[in-house]
Order: C-alpha cells, then structure tokens, then sequence
C-alpha cells in the first residue's frame, strides 16, 4: 500500500512537472525579453495563491478519505477573513485575538457540521451544504457590502516571525501538508480515517471510535479553511463577504487530482496539495496564452477529467498486477 | 452432447486460479463442482458467465465453442446464474428484478402486463406465492435466492449454474429449492451446482467433480461413493468429522459451577428477541440456534453494544455492564465475529497486515502507530493461523473465502478477549479452514475463553458446542446437552413449540 500510494505522489509530481515544462516551451518569449512564465517572481506568484487552496485542501483531503465531503471551506474562508476583518479594522482589536477569533469560526462551523453528521446523521454533502449557506449568509450579514481594508491597518512591510509577508502562505501550507501527512500515516487516528472511508460498518464492528473520528476530521476541514481564510485576508490585504466564491470545487477537484477517491478509504494530503499547485500553474499560465482568455475554465475542466480517468487506468492495471 | 471445459487456465497475478481444469458436464445431469475455497470453482463459473475470460482452454456445448464475452452474452447463450451473494435490486419489484435488463417493450415503452404475466408464469412453475409488484426488499433471504431462480428461467436457460445457493436458507427453503431443481431437470434444464455442503451434493447431484488448488482431481459418480471420498478428493487428507465430545464435556460441567463469565437478564430488544436469559461460562463453547429470524443475531450484536436493548441487562462476571458501542464491548473484552467478513470486517482499501492488528492497536495502542512491531505481529497471525496470502502486504480481496475468514477471527483473538461471540463463523468457508477455525476455537475455549457461537448450520452446532441453546421468533426455547443432542432434537425445538428444558 505504501508503494502504491508513493507511486501516485510520483504520478502527480510527474503531472506537475509535465505541465511547467509545457508552459515554459509554450510561452517562451522571443530572444532576448523576459520569459513570462517562467521566473521567480511568477512562481512565488503561483505558490502563494495556490497555498490558499493547498491549506483547505488538506482538511478536504482528510474528509474525502474518510468517505465524505465538506462543500463548506470557500464560505468557511470568506467568514473568517471576514469576521477577522471586522474585529481588526472596525472594531480596532489587536491582531493576535482577531486572528484567533478568526479561527473559531473555523472551528464552530466544523463543529456544527460534524454535529449534523455524527448526531443528527446528515449526509455530509447536505450537511455541508447547509453550512456553507449559513456561513458565506453571515458573512454576507456582518459586512452589508462593505469590505475591510485590512492592509492599511497592518504596519508598513509587517512580517508575520519574520516571514516575508508572500512567503506566509506558502510556509503555512507546507506545514500543514507535513502535519497532516505524518498523521494520516504514522498515527492511529489517520489509520482510523482510512478505514472508516474504506468501509465504514467494518470500522464500527472493529472497534473504532467511528463518531469521534468523523467528528474530528470535518473539525479539521473547518479550522484549515478558517487558517486559509486569514492568510488570504493578510496575503491580500482586503476582506469581504464573497471572497473565496467557488473554491470549495477547486479545492475538492485538487484532492481527487492528487489521488483522493471520492468513494473514500484512499488518497493522500501531500497529493492534494500537489493537485492545487496543478490547478495554480494552470490559473496563471492559461491567461497568458493569446487567446485563451475564454477557454481556461474549458481547459481545467478537461485536465480534470484526463488526470482522474488516468488515475483510476493506472490503479485497475496495479490491481490486475 | 455436454458441457465440456477443455483445459481451462486462468492466472490472476502470481496466482495460479485454475491450471488446465477439463471435465464433461452430460446434458440434462445435475452436476456438482466441489472444492475448498481457492479451489477454483468461482473462476470457472464467472469464466462460464463470461465475467471473466479464461486465458487458455476452451468452453464446448454440444461440441461448439461457447465463449461468453459479457454476462449479457451468457444469458443469450441459455446459462443461468444464480450467485451465492443474492444480487437483485432492493429498491425494484419482483418483476422489475426478473426482466432487468431485458425488459419486455412495446413501441420502446415498458409493457408492464406482459412482464407481470411473465413473472406470474415463472413463479407459479417454482410454485412460489410471490406478488410480481411487491419490492425485492420485502421478500425473505430464501425467497430472494429463488427470484434469481425465476430470472433464469424466464430467459429460458439450458444451464442452470447455482453457486452455494443454500447458504443463507433454512433446511425447509433448502427442500423447496431441490424440489424445484429436480422439477427442472426432469424437465431437460442441465444444473451446474456448486456448494461446500457435500450432503446436499449427494441428495441432487448424479455426478460430482472435485477441484483442488485450480487443478481437475476427479469426477465421481455419486451412486458409486460417499461423503468421505469426496472430502477426502478436495482436501487431499482425511478429516476427523466429530471431535472427542466426551471428555470436553465432563470438564466443562465442572467449570460451569461457579459464576458465568457472560450473562444476560431478561435482554430484549423490542421487535427482535424477547427476554433472553442465559449464561456461558469460561471454557466452555455455546451454542445458539435459530433459524433465519430468530434474532439471533441481533442478540449478539445487541451483547456486542451495537444495538441498546430495551429492557433487561447483561452481565460480566455477574456484574452488569452498558457498552454504548463495540469499541466499550471489546475494551471489556467482548468481541464479536460478525456474520458478513465482506460488510462488516474487512477492510478492503488496507492490506492483511493493517486489517490483522487493527482491533488490538485501535483498541490497546498508543496514538502513534508502531510499524515495525504491527509487521512483526501479523506475521506472526499468518502462521499461527495458516492464513494462506502473499504476505502481510496482500489484500484481504486477494484471499479465498476460508482464509478471510481465519483473519478476521485471529483479528479478533489477537485482542486476548475474555468473551468471543461468533456469527456463522464457516459461512461460505470450505471444509479445511472450518476444520481449522474449529480447532482453534476449541483451543481458546480450553484455556478458559468463553463462546457463544451461532449457527444455522446444524452439524457445525452438534460437533463445536458443548452445549445447545435454542432460540425461535427472538425466544430462547430451550437447552440442549450436545453430547445426547441430535439434529432432530435441536431442529424440533427450533421449528416446534416450547418444549419445557
């Protein structure tokens, strides 16, 4: 299994690298200007969006092995930029507590999720559809339109420890990614989320904590949106109601790129976070192809479909075998 | 004019499954393919449903080749299958089942009266009162069995394939199938009848043939021998067929003296068993009775803490205790080994060893996972138990039937439970790991474990417990000594009315 699952973080790496190399030939500029895909400027540029999916999408890996699903981290997201905004910029709180604010909602909005799971036995996706309308309602509530202007708070060329402040994203989303691949596969409890997805009732007559279990990993999903959320809000500088529309797909497509199954038992966090850099070379890249303006959603929603028929032929083959 | 299978292979990975098997089956002769699991019998069938293509050899009826590319093929070409799992759709009627996938159509629109006159035909030829229009769902095991029956004959099929239909059915439904599969042959339909249970294969079959490890040992004429030649042709050796009872037995009176290792009060559970009182004791096997419904099962999972009884209490040592869950069970030491390995036990997506160590690392172990002692751990099991895999690393789907089902008692007996309820713990397991389960059993019960085994299977109830507990409509209707038991005396007591114990 272990090979099995380290050959598939292979394969993305390979998928990654696939399409740099694509884009670099592709874009490559005439002799003598910049290349405009290609440099360092445009990769920390990549690494530092996509880390706003990769961080969510580590708690939406962990869920999808676990065989749910949490619709919930864009609306997660955008409530705790807001609400970190509010207290930070409106309310003139300190930092610190409007950070840790911030997160509580990530992890209230987890805990009603796993309430509507495990107690009141919701089907994940309507339960976390729910909570993904009542959280992006409150948002929407608490600013009445307005947006926080959280950067012209911050002081001048402020550094989170010292951290550049477009390195922050991607620090945090390495070691998250760390955290949680180490717990999913040295740790009981990851051991537990892989068997629950794999087959639930056999879980339960084996012993497992199945109810603690599936309450932890939406617990989980919630407070790394909300992580996700403050970063892109000192990232950005800004927080308002509908930021992070829509990326709750984006962030569930990225863990089934990286491996992730949606019926459950198998995946991993490392290749989740892989799929979001293969989501973000696309994002930036594909607008700066002449033409392409219109196509890039078309292309994305391509590349997912070919990554994930790829994926289950190369498993089916490993299985005959 | 045959069946015949012409040296058929088929490997699936390193694993030989059927190595250049050939055999006749005469038409019109109820045949019996016999064999341990991992013998090769379920290849050979779904090579013959044409869900799997056989990598050499060659399938000839009446002298033509007859290869099935899909089952939808099969069906053309006159087979029907009727598979041990009871695939129908729960959620469709009786008719809808029967035509799924060749539904009868007029004009491209369902012509529903034709299918239920259709269904009414089939099932009044099997002599079954089924209502064409109820759902699947509310027909009983038996019933759901015999619809895969009605299926194929409602295709009209020449070959009958049945593959160990009588698992989930008691001993009258059992009777009402033979009837209509002997109504069958005499009416030219070839059977193919595969099943673990050698008698059976006697009461129908007019020949027999033995597979062994994916290779053709022989093919019997039934008149000409008995249940132990044929035992004895699939598992290579002879096996004793009833343990030493007596002295078992006068130790365990003994033991019985003093306060019950397990207990319950008046547990009822309501709609399933009512006010159940019994006791096992440390060291001694008991057995539990009931036919299909009985709530037996349901009395073991209710012990096990997946359900909360409604009334009454259970009892450990003689002290009462709540589990809320089977994790609170087997912390206590009360494991159950569930009826269904493939729903309830198994977990597909890890391999033997994570599915080996499990319970016990769930249950006992640190938060953080200790490979290298895990590895050395399930190793171990694979001995002990002679569990037959690749290694700790194989799938549980890569093993035959028998040896999933030894992994998921070792799981269980890793833990050093002090209670271990058993659901039909050989179902759908051939004669040698049964052997072996068995042995086990008794060798844990020996060193002071206490059991309570379930089963519907009668001769595994007379030669495993030391004593017979029977329930029938969710009450215990009375106690046997398994020593002066007979089938006749459990089944009367399991089909009769209160007999006072």
């Amino acid at each position: 299994m272990k090979q099995l699952r380290a050959m598939r973080e292979l394969s993305t790496v390979a998928i990654l690298i696939a399409e740099v190399v694509f884009f670099a030939w592709y874009l490559s500029p005439e002799a003598g200007r910049a290349h405009p895909f290609l440099n360092a400027d445009n990769a920390l540029l990549i690494l530092k969006y996509s880390s706003i999916y990769g961080i969510a999408a580590v708690g939406a890996a962990v869920v999808i092995i676990s065989g749910g699903i949490d619709l919930a981290p864009g609306a997660v997201i955008a409530l705790s930029g807001v609400v970190m905004g509010q207290l930070y910029v409106a309310d003139s709180w300190a930092l610190m507590p409007s950070l840790a604010a911030g997160l509580l909602i990530g992890l209230a909005s987890g805990l009603l999720t796993s309430l509507l799971v495990v107690i009141v036995k919701l089907p994940p996706f309507i339960a976390t559809l729910g909570v993904m309308g009542i959280t992006r309602g409150v948002a929407f509530i608490i600013t009445e339109g307005r947006y926080y202007d959280v950067s012209g708070r911050l002081p001048p060329g402020w550094q989170p420890m010292g951290v550049p402040i477009d390195w922050l994203a991607p620090i945090v989303m390495f070691a998250m990614a760390a955290i949680f691949q180490i717990l999913m596969t040295r740790f009981q409890w990851g051991r537990a989320v892989f068997s629950i997805g794999g087959n639930e009732t056999a879980a339960l007559f084996s012993g497992i904590a199945i109810g603690r279990v599936k309450a932890s990993v939406y617990v989980i999903s919630g407070v790394l949106a909300s992580l996700a959320g403050i970063v892109l809000v000192l990232v950005q500088g800004q927080a308002k109601a509908d930021l992070a529309t829509g990326y709750e797909l984006d962030i569930i497509a990225s863990a089934v790129v990286g491996g992730a199954s949606l019926a459950g038992g198998r995946g991993s966090v490392m290749g989740a976070v892989l799929g979001t850099l293969i989501f973000g070379v696309l994002r930036n890249a594909l607008p700066q192809i002449p033409g392409a303006t219109f196509y890039d959603r078309l292309i994305v929603g391509v590349v997912v479909i070919i990554i994930v028929v790829a994926d289950q032929l190369l498993l089916r083959r490993s299985q005959k075998s | 004019m045959s069946l015949q299978f012409d040296r058929i292979e088929k490997t699936f990975g390193a694993v030989n499954a059927l190595r250049g098997v050939s055999f006749d089956v005469a038409e019109g002769e109820a045949h019996a393919l016999v064999g341990e699991n991992g013998a090769g019998k379920s290849t050979l069938l779904k090579i013959l449903a044409g869900l799997v293509r056989a990598d050499r050899g060659e399938i000839r009826w009446r002298g033509q080749p007859f290869a099935s590319s899909s089952p939808r093929e099969a069906i053309e070409h006159g087979i029907g299958m009727v598979y041990q799992e009871m695939l129908c759709l729960p959620n469709l009627s009786v008719s809808a089942n029967i035509f799924c996938g060749r539904e009868i159509t007029r004009g491209g629109r369902l012509d529903e009266p034709a299918m239920r006159a259709r269904t009414r035909a089939v099932l009044d030829r099997l002599s079954l009162r089924i209502d064409p229009d109820a759902p699947a769902e509310s027909l009983s095991a038996a019933h759901r069995q015999l619809l895969q029956v009605a299926r194929a004959l409602a295709f009209d099929c020449r070959i009958l394939v049945l593959d160990e239909p009588t698992t989930a059915l008691t001993d009258a439904e059992a009777d009402h199938l033979f009837d209509v599969l002997r109504e069958l042959k005499k009416g030219g339909t070839t059977i193919l009848y595969v099943s673990h249970r050698i008698p059976e294969v006697f009461r129908l079959c007019d020949r027999i043939t033995v597979l062994r490890d994916g290779a053709f040992v022989d093919t019997f004429t039934t008149a000409t021998v008995n249940t132990n030649d044929i035992v004895k042709a699939m598992v290579g050796r002879e096996i004793p067929t009833r343990a030493p009872l007596a002295e078992a037995q006068g130790a365990n009176a003994e033991s019985r003296k003093g306060e019950p290792r397990l207990s319950t009060n008046r547990l009822t559970r309501a709609g399933h068993f009512r006010s159940i009182s019994l006791g096992v004791w440390s060291g001694e096997i008991a057995g539990l009775f009931g036919l299909v419904g009985s709530g037996r099962s349901e009395l073991l999972e209710t012990i096990f803490g997946l359900h909360a009884p409604t009334a009454g209490e259970i009892c450990l040592d003689g002290a009462p205790v709540t589990f809320r869950s089977p994790r609170d069970a087997a912390r206590a030491g009360v494991v159950l080994v569930p009826e269904e390995r493939h729903r309830q036990a198994l977990l597909f997506n890890l391999d033997l060893r994570h599915n080996l160590v499990i319970p016990k690392s769930a249950l006992t172990g640190g938060a953080l996972i200790d490979s290298r002692g895990e590895c050395r751990d399930a190793e171990r099991m694979l001995g002990d138990w002679r569990i037959k895999a690749a290694g700790i690393e194989a799938f549980p789907d890569s093993l035959s039937g028998g040896n999933q089902q030894k992994a998921v008692v070792a799981k269980w007996m890793a833990t050093r439970p002090r209670v271990l309820l058993l659901d039909e713990p050989t179902k759908g397991v051939d004669v040698g790991a049964k052997f072996e389960i068995h042995e086990m059993i008794r060798a844990r019960a020996r060193e002071g474990l206490a059991v309570l085994v379930v089963s519907s299977d009668l001769p595994e109830i007379l030669s495993l417990a030391d004593r017979i507990l029977v329930m029938k409509e969710g009450e215990l209707q009375g106690e046997l000594d398994a020593a002066s038991a007979t089938e006749e005396s459990v089944m009367h007591l399991a089909t009769h009315a209160v007999v006072s114990a």
